[in-house]
């Protein structure tokens, strides 16, 4: 039955489609810039890709859950004005480690926060990270009301520089995210996540502990938007209580590229991870083709916006050729 | 033989409303018990009770003679009760594998889990009922693929390897065509002989004549009777069930086609194919009262929606002798044509608003801007008034009607308009006898005052006593025609499965 | 939990009463002066009046269910404020054709919203999002930084300067508004239709109801009800810049919740709507007279949603 088996595929590999716009916007940047394959233009777009990557795959995995998470942008901005004031330009490597472990910390408190009123409280997950995401921008702001304070250049140069075997630390932090995420797949837990996320009713009856996993999806989303925030402070090297602010949308799209479901039960990382690149792409493109200054934020959104279309748009028009 | 468990005296309210008021039932291992009883009578909140899914209000369980709480679906799991849902409890988006293994799958090394030993474990379990399943039906074939025969088997094969102590079967055999059926009762045969207690959920007389030792009979919430099934009649439990109604008989002074032949045509349909119908051609005569056949799945819900403008179709349908082509099922609404869906809750009502509004749902336009609404609840109170609607008033939420006043309340906004050709898709499923009764005195009626009505019923007795004409569907096409003589329940029961028999005058 | 038996738009009212004899307590508090308090009211009232018209759409949307939200009100109301702005510029005779301009712009962007959620099956909270970043460029593009224009005299007149017996313009609008709303939702076809298709679309379709055109119509709606929002909010404040409209999206949808209409659709009523901002304008003045900073602002702001759907929002749990 053909479509079982194109239904097996998609199941397995959701991000079939993704690979092909990938290889499109891909081919669109190395002709707009040649150099883009060379290792320090790689290294480049891989270290700004980074803090993208990490949240998209955060909300990946609440998604897969059946859920949705509007904070995480809010969660990074937090985590980076954290960084900038207890750390300050001249910081020390001790302390540096110590603040980044509390970060992490408020990270997963953060999505225990979402976790527990979703999960326990059974509030609806848009409304109630829409909720919780003011209340970490307030946060943020509370902790670095302008924008000042910073990470000592060592770290920035740390982040920017390390390269092991011609490869960037992006490259390797990407990687090992990939296996740890192929043996979840493999373990219970996993099998609980995507039970949840694709009819929490029945997970319930064959006695899945539902809300345990509902709970934990927030909090690995809160961790993963905590490492965002980490990478993005090294990365800018400053702080700025609003640098999170554009991460939600676009955690969301690099995910729907990617082919997660937003009804959840479907997906995996390898998703947000290629929809998180593509989009860096495009803003690489519009910037790399002369798009006059003004124009460039409506042309970025309008291209978001198509991709976000476009699964709908084939949707439509195989329904009016069957 | 030891008692396995015991539920005495369990309640249990959802809101506004008492779904048990003081069930009890027995079973001892190797035993295999019928619950039994009228629609929202509380079998299936009672085994949600054995089963851990439902918290109680008042009553015990006792598990081999000691009192348990199962806090959860888990605790239940765990004490050795198994479940087959009615409302399957199975993952669409994962494979068959992933949903029979759920929280037990086979580990490996490390903490892994053994793809392999998991793919074993699934085809020995489908092999239980290898030659009644297509071989489509692999380990790896995600569950929303299948078809509802092959779901409901999923669902029993999850539910068996856990090797229960108890195993609830609820409604497990309303998918199932006769082949299935006997395989799954010659492996509660043998379940049985291994000591496995079965608590048997059913509506079907024959089934539980078939294979239940002993009886349990639930009427409104309370436990009205029990005892062994060799020692009842079907009378007798109909009795129990719903003591106002028994002895009474579905029957209908049946039109002869001649006398239909005289009148007019009100539809007409010639080779309506949709994704399911494969070429389908008939025609209805005012005022009759068309029976739509056959096993489940064949394509009468898609009958019903293409000629409703429900679903796209090709083909040539003529309403009164005008060529039409619903798009949408506005466009029929607006021509006379009225759709009572299968699925009451979900196609049928607005759930959470009030009896008023599902009334006047597909009406409104009726009565101007601003919308007059004096005129609208006096014609809804009218509606509601005709056909004995059992409510609070107007204003309440429909959520709080029972099964067959809500389905009153699915047919009064359609009557409100005065439909000429009225489409019923399975309307007494899941409505109890005394409402039954009072539907099949309202068809009556309306065929005798002129409207035409195509009416698809799961029940062959139903479609005998009072249809003048039944086509019955297999495969996406018409196969057989029964009217006048012919059209008995032993023939309909054979057309069903493939015996073709046309009417010939 | 405690089933709740007062209707939520009156519990918001109360809650707006109780913040506002709070309120008295302050420094700048109107103590026992009842005409001071009377004054304050009446500001209160008219602050939330642009609030309330804003939200109004995402009521609308928020009623039609599947998840039903509009993000991109905010962005919306910017550009229609800019739009006055620029094309009113001073004179009273452009006053009617730049709020018709702004209707209609407000209208076709909620028309695309509409058509991506409907035909593309795209989920509201995406598509309204990413357009509120397509009309946030278009800003960008329209004003290319600058934005030059003035309001006209007799805007500022009726809008923002007491109109009748020291009531102000704005105020009357509001009241005018929000009569037009119940009709709209209890007196016609369209709003029976919207509570149908939010609370099951399949029955509606089945009862002849034409769920796509519902549905796009709603959100075509929600973009023109903040179009009008946004010509108000510039004839209040006679001046505009790029994120004038920012500060209403939030509260929009925390006046709609907070006013007890169900965030799963099928359910809900303007005057809740009213209350909600009602009650949201009041926390935001009483945190400004505190001189609380934006911080803390929209800390409690969002404590103050999350309290309230923890109230109102809680769905079944799995054990019942």
């Amino acid at each position: 039955m053909k479509q079982s088996r194109w239904q097996q595929r998609t199941y397995r590999h959701p991000y079939l489609f993704a690979l092909i716009l990938l290889f499109v916007a891909f081919t669109v940047n190395l002709l707009l810039q040649p150099n883009l394959i060379e290792p320090t233009a790689l290294n480049r777009n891989m270290r700004v890709f980074l803090p993208l990557i990490l949240v998209a795959i955060g909300q990946a995995i609440v998604m897969i859950g059946g859920g949705i998470d509007i904070s995480v942008g809010s969660i990074v901005s937090v985590v980076n004005a954290l960084l900038a004031t207890q750390i300050g330009l001249s910081g020390d490597p001790a302390t540096a480690v110590l603040i980044m472990g509390v970060a992490l910390l408020v990270g997963m408190g953060a999505g225990a926060l979402n976790g527990l009123f979703i999960a326990y409280l059974r509030l609806q997950p848009i409304i109630t990270t829409f909720a919780t995401s003011f209340i970490y921008a307030g946060l943020a702001l509370f902790i670095l009301p302008n924008p000042g304070g910073g990470v000592p250049p060592q770290f920035t140069a740390l982040y920017r520089e390390t390269v092991v075997l011609w490869l960037p630390l992006a490259f390797y932090i990407i990687a090992a995210l990939l296996l740890a995420w192929a043996l979840v797949r493999r373990t219970r837990y996993g099998r609980y996540l995507y039970a949840v996320g694709g009819k929490a009713d029945a997970a319930y009856e064959t006695g899945v502990p539902v809300r345990a996993v509902q709970f934990s999806a927030y909090v690995i989303s809160g961790l993963m938007a905590a490492l965002g925030g980490i990478a993005m402070t090294l990365l800018t090297g400053s702080g700025n209580a609003q640098v999170g602010d554009p991460l939600t949308l676009s955690s969301i799209t690099a995910a729907v590229i990617g082919g997660t479901p937003l009804s959840g039960g479907a997906g995996g990382i390898a998703g947000p991870i290629i929809g998180a690149v593509i989009l860096g792409l495009i803003r690489n493109i519009i910037s790399f083709a002369n798009v006059a200054t003004w124009w460039q934020t409506f042309v970025n959104a309008a291209i978001i916006v198509l991709a976000l279309a476009m699964p709908g748009i084939i949707n439509l028009i195989r329904r009016r050729n069957a | 033989m030891s008692l396995l468990l015991s539920a005495r005296n369990v309640a249990k309210r959802y809101g506004a409303v008492q779904a048990l008021v003081d069930a009890s039932l027995e079973i001892g291992a190797g035993e295999t018990l019928a619950l039994i009883g009228a629609n929202g009578s509380g079998k299936s909140t009672l085994s949600k009770v054995i089963n851990g899914v439902v918290a109680p209000d008042g009553g015990q369980l006792l598990l081999d003679g000691r009192p348990v709480r199962f806090e959860s679906p888990h605790a239940a799991k765990d004490a050795g009760i198994s479940t087959v849902f009615q409302e399957l409890s199975l993952v669409p988006q994962m494979t068959v594998a992933e949903n029979i293994w759920l929280t037990r799958e086979p580990h490996g090394r490390g903490g892994l889990i053994d793809l392999r030993q998991e793919r074993r474990g699934t085809e020995a379990l489908l092999d239980l009922f290898a030659g009644t399943v297509r071989p489509d039906l692999t380990p790896d074939t995600p569950v929303s693929a299948l078809l509802p025969d092959e779901k409901q088997i999923v669902e029993i094969l999850k539910a068996i390897s856990v090797n229960p102590r108890l195993l609830i079967l609820d409604e497990a055999t309303a998918s199932l065509d006769s082949r299935q059926v006997q395989r799954l009762f010659e492996l509660i045969g043998q379940w049985k002989a291994q000591g496995t207690a079965i608590i048997f959920i059913s509506h079907r007389m024959t089934e539980i004549e078939q294979i239940a030792d002993r009886y349990s009979v639930l009427r409104n919430g309370q436990t009205v009777g029990a005892g062994a099934v060799k020692d009842a009649t079907v009378d007798d439990l109909v009795a129990l069930m719903a003591p106002e109604t028994a002895g009474t008989v579905v029957a209908r002074r049946r039109l002869s086609t001649d006398l239909l032949a005289t009148r007019r045509t009100v539809l007409q349909v010639e080779n309506l194919q949709t994704g399911v119908l494969r070429g389908v051609s008939l025609q209805v005569h005012e005022g009759e009262l068309l029976g739509i056949g056959g096993l489940k799945g064949q394509g009468q819900r898609d009958l019903l929606l293409a000629i409703f403008g429900g679903v796209p179709y090709s083909g040539r349908m003529l309403l009164e002798g005008k060529p039409v082509r619903f798009t949408h099922p506005r466009q029929a609404m607006n021509q006379g044509v009225a759709l009572v869906p299968g699925d009451r809750a979900g196609e049928g009502l607005l759930a959470i608003r009030a009896i008023l509004e599902n009334l006047l749902v597909p009406s409104w336009r009726m009565y101007g801007f601003p919308l007059r609404m004096g005129r609208a609840c006096r014609d809804a109170g009218a509606i509601a008034a005709r056909l004995e609607i059992k409510m609070p008033g107007l204003d309440a939420p429909v959520s709080v009607l029972s099964g067959g006043n809500a389905q009153k309340v699915v047919i009064g906004k359609w009557l409100l308009r005065n439909p000429r050709l009225l489409l019923l898709d399975d309307p007494t499923k899941g409505v109890d006898i005394g409402a039954k009764m009072e539907f099949y005195r309202l068809l009556t009626r309306l065929c005798d005052e002129g409207t035409t009505v195509i009416l698809y019923s799961s029940d062959d007795e139903e479609l005998v006593g009072l249809c003048d004409r039944v086509l019955v569907m297999h495969d996406g096409r018409i196969s057989s025609e029964l009217a006048g003589g012919s059209l008995t329940t032993a023939n309909l029961v054979a057309a069903s499965l493939g015996v073709v028999h046309r009417e010939t005058s | 939990m405690k089933r709740l038996t007062i209707s939520p738009p009156l519990a918001a009212v109360l809650l707006a009463i109780v913040l506002f004899l709070l309120s008295g307590f302050l420094p700048n508090g109107f103590g026992g002066n009842l005409d001071v308090a009377a004054a304050q009211a009446v500001n209160i009232v008219r602050l939330s009046v642009f609030l309330g018209i804003i939200a109004a759409g995402q009521t609308l949307v928020i009623i039609s269910g599947n998840e039903g939200i509009d993000l991109s009100t905010g962005a919306v109301v910017t550009l229609t404020a800019i739009l006055t702005y620029t094309i009113v510029n001073g004179r009273n005779e452009q006053v009617l054709p730049a709020l018709l301009a702004v209707l209609i712009v407000g209208g076709m962007i909620g028309l695309i919203n509409g058509a991506g959620v409907a035909f593309l099956n795209i989920a509201p909270l995406v598509m309204t999002l990413g357009m509120a970043g397509v009309v946030s460029g278009l800003i960008l593009v329209i004003t290319q930084g600058n934005v030059s224009g003035a309001v006209a005299p007799i805007m500022t007149q009726l809008i923002a300067r007491p109109v009748f017996q020291g009531i102000p313009g704005a105020i009357l609008i509001w009241i005018v508004f929000a009569a037009l709303m119940w009709l709209l939702l209890e007196r016609t076809t369209y709003g029976r239709h919207l509570f149908a298709i939010g609370t099951n679309r399949t029955t509606a379709r089945l009862s002849g109801i034409r769920v796509t055109a519902t549905v796009i119509g709603t959100y075509a709606l929600s973009g023109m009800l903040a179009g009008l929002g946004g010509f108000l909010v510039v004839g209040n404040t006679g001046v505009v810049h790029i994120r004038i409209g920012d500060p209403f999206l939030f509260p929009s949808i925390a006046a709609v919740a907070v006013g007890g209409t169900l965030l799963t659709g099928g359910k809900g009523s303007y005057f809740g709507t009213m209350a909600g901002a009602l009650v949201l304008t009041l926390i935001t003045s009483l945190l400004t007279t505190m001189q609380m900073p934006e911080s803390v602002r929209r800390m409690v702001l969002g404590v103050t949603l999350l309290v309230m759907i923890s109230i109102y929002g809680r769905q079944r749990g799995f054990r019942q």
